[in-house]
């Protein structure tokens, strides 16, 4: 939807454009004038805003982030026929959505966290194709409970179950990582030896 | 035409093609699913159209 209203400007500045470039004596009168503003200016700006937002919108899809080859490895991990593994379990369970797999986990539930992971993404790009790519990837930071806790707190599965009720304040604080317990995650090492789940959309 | 009314036209010209590159290369730039497509919208689609709109807007200011 948000994809053909930039379209739809993008065509109605190139028509308006192409228009004043086949008859320039349009803009002598006042109305060209103003349609040569709207061409030349407002419609660009509203195309270059509508257009950011929408990239914005697509580096948070699943597919996105697996276009670099470098990722592949953690796509596959989650298919694995494994479900003590954290992504898999996830992903296979609708724990997370599954066009934006990776995002949903991968972000700051910060005010300005999108804004921060697609900063980090940019990273990855001067990494991707100005660096050598190192043969394990790692997360900038250790991973935060915050991430987790933006879906598991509250839930009932995590707020009355052991050992969570007793190590509560721990894990908010995030004095304790939910990964010290929950430490199956990507393994890609180990994930072509993985036995695969064949699901819908695999 | 005046000397003037042509330079303008001629600025006019220039940044309509700016423009209209700018636009496509924008535009196809959402059609594609890629992580470059982010870094070509902004970079270049960007310089394109700033530098359309500059030189609209130097048009008629200097007009």
């Amino acid at each position: 939807m948000a994809n053909y209203a930039v379209a739809t400007v993008i065509v109605l500045s190139i028509i308006l454009i192409g228009l004043l470039l086949i008859r320039p004596s349009i803009t002598a009168a006042q109305g060209g004038k103003i349609v040569a503003f709207i061409a030349f200016f407002i419609l660009p700006i509203v195309a270059t805003v509508l257009g950011a937002s929408i990239h914005l919108e697509n580096s948070k899809s699943t597919q996105f982030c697996l276009s670099c080859h470098v990722m592949g490895p953690y796509g596959k991990s989650l298919f694995r026929d494994d479900p003590t593994y954290v992504p898999a379990a996830h992903f296979q369970n609708n724990r997370i959505p599954k066009d934006q797999a990776c995002f949903t986990c991968h972000t700051h539930y910060t005010m300005f966290g999108d804004l921060n992971s697609k900063m980090r993404g940019l990273q990855h790009l001067y990494a991707y194709y100005l660096k050598p790519i190192p043969n394990k990837v790692q997360l900038y930071k250790p991973f935060e409970n915050r991430e987790c806790l933006h879906c598991h707190a509250g839930a009932r599965s995590f707020e009355e179950t052991t050992p969570h009720k007793e190590m509560k304040e721990q894990l908010t604080d995030n004095q304790m990582s939910c990964l010290t317990c929950h430490n199956k995650i990507h393994d890609v090492a180990n994930i072509d030896k993985a036995k695969q789940w064949k699901g819908p959309g695999t | 035409m005046t000397d003037d009314a042509s330079r303008l036209q001629r600025k006019l010209k220039t940044a309509a093609y700016l423009l209209i590159t700018g636009l496509v290369v924008e535009g196809i730039s959402l059609y594609w699913s890629h992580p470059m497509s982010f870094l070509v919208f902004i970079v270049l689609g960007g310089i394109l159209l700033t530098a359309g709109i500059v030189t609209y807007l130097i048009a008629i200011v200097t007009h």
